[in-house]
């Protein structure tokens, strides 16, 4: 009994300092969230608008001069895939690559990961990555998002691949996450798939000075502009996460100590009752 | 005379949303100004000071750099990649970097890289001199 009681305390001890971690984790992750919620809160509306924009321009288009603009022939894909830089914050990493798997499925496909979990994850799986240079998320900075862009569009152009796809988890609230996929290049892809069939006269936009000079000029900023957005968003869902699946471990190991005290108090009193009852056997004999 | 309704949003979140006679900014193709019921309508948005004239009559004047701007069924929306307000902007802060800016392009043996990107900066601090709230005249 006495060895049992010994391996029960240094059961609660460890499952003490485990929780003395998950706990600091989560008041970390808390205090982080906060501000990047702010900042993801303030990036949702650009995000959105501008998609919904670009959604009516794709239906409405029908100039396709700009490379960035006509349906590609090229069957590659490029997915740009936001991960976090750490695990343990729950599902947030692998929801998002199941996510992407299903949505990959036949495609010839190359990533441009963004987050260190994501470019593990796909060396791991042996895909071919554009650039490795923008692996940690947390570093980005808005002239970073550009330079990305630029690269993104040099290799469009040069026909590296045809569409672009983004993969990044959307921040529903602070207790909901879900992973997000969205068509970024060319405008074309954006378009909805019932408009494209019925052939009902499309509203004509003007472009000043012609379409190709505006794609090319607008583009490049686009989608910085969405990487930005988007980035800032998963940054917020990461934390979010993390701080849930920190508050469900400290919670687990409030209650783990909890049942362990109990059985250890209980030993303890056996092992006191034990022992009268040996001295009082003893001095009636 | 007759208002639309105008969105302006830019990366740090919505910076104007409501009824507006007109905007003027500074597009890639020299200075454009939408009026209420405007054709469906993109451009690119240049470097520049743009005027916001609201419902009253009262114009509201920004640094507005790089972005988009379309008009879609009466709807004007603003993407600019920069958007601060004349009073928001930093005056000393736009002429410190203006002074660096232009000590760096003396500088003969600037990288080509390097040279745009100061020429770059400068024109940001002379946009956002140039739209900042005039005080003091």
């Amino acid at each position: 009994m006495a060895a049992n009681m010994k391996a029960v305390k240094l059961r609660i001890k460890s499952v003490q300092s485990t929780m003395q971690i998950t706990k600091a984790m989560q008041l970390v992750a808390a205090s982080k969230l906060r501000r990047a919620k702010e900042k993801a809160e303030k990036s949702k509306p650009y995000l959105n608008t501008l998609l919904e924009t670009l959604v009516d321009i794709a239906n409405g288009n029908h100039d396709f001069r700009s490379p960035y603009t006509k349906a590609s022939e090229n069957s590659k894909w490029l997915y740009v895939v936001i991960a976090g830089d750490r695990g343990l914050a729950g599902g947030y990493n692998s929801n998002l690559f199941k996510f992407m798997e299903s949505e990959i499925k036949g495609r010839d496909i190359e990533v441009l990961p963004i987050g260190k979990k994501s470019v593990e994850y796909f060396k791991h799986r042996n895909v071919p990555i554009l650039t490795e240079e923008y692996a940690e998320v947390a570093k980005i900075t808005i002239s970073d998002c550009f330079s990305i862009s630029k690269l993104l569009c040099d290799s469009y152009k040069d026909g590296r691949f045809g569409h672009v796809f983004l993969c990044y988890t959307d921040f529903i609230s602070m207790m909901s996450q879900v992973p997000t996929s969205s068509s970024i290049l060319p405008i074309s892809d954006l378009a909805e798939k019932d408009a494209k069939s019925d052939n009902k006269a499309k509203p004509l936009i003007l472009y000043e000075p012609d379409s190709e000079t505006v794609f090319n000029a607008v583009v490049p900023e686009y989608l910085a502009g969405v990487l930005h957005s988007s980035i800032s968003i998963s940054v917020a869902s990461e934390l979010a996460a993390r701080r849930t699946a920190m508050e469900a471990a400290t919670d687990n190991a409030e209650e783990m100590i909890e049942n362990l005290s109990l059985f250890y108090n209980r030993a303890r009193q056996a092992s006191i009752t034990q022992e009268i009852t040996e001295i009082v056997a003893g001095a009636e004999e | 005379m007759a208002t639309y309704r105008l969105q302006i949003v830019s990366l740090d979140g919505v910076e104007y949303e409501g009824d507006v006679e007109r905007i003027m900014l500074r597009s890639i193709d020299g200075n454009v100004a939408v009026l209420a019921r405007h054709m469906n309508y993109c451009t690119g948005i240049g470097m520049g000071t743009a005027h916001v004239t609201l419902a009253d009559g009262t114009v509201k004047r920004a640094a507005c750099i790089g972005g988009m701007l379309s008009v879609m069924d009466g709807v004007v929306r603003v993407f600019p990649t920069t958007w601060e307000w004349d009073d928001d902007i930093d005056l000393e802060r736009a002429r410190a970097a203006k002074e660096r800016a232009e000590q760096r392009l003396k500088d003969e043996a600037l990288s080509n890289e390097a040279r745009l990107r100061a020429e770059a900066k400068l024109l940001r601090a002379l946009v956002r001199i140039g739209s900042a709230r005039k005080k003091n005249y």
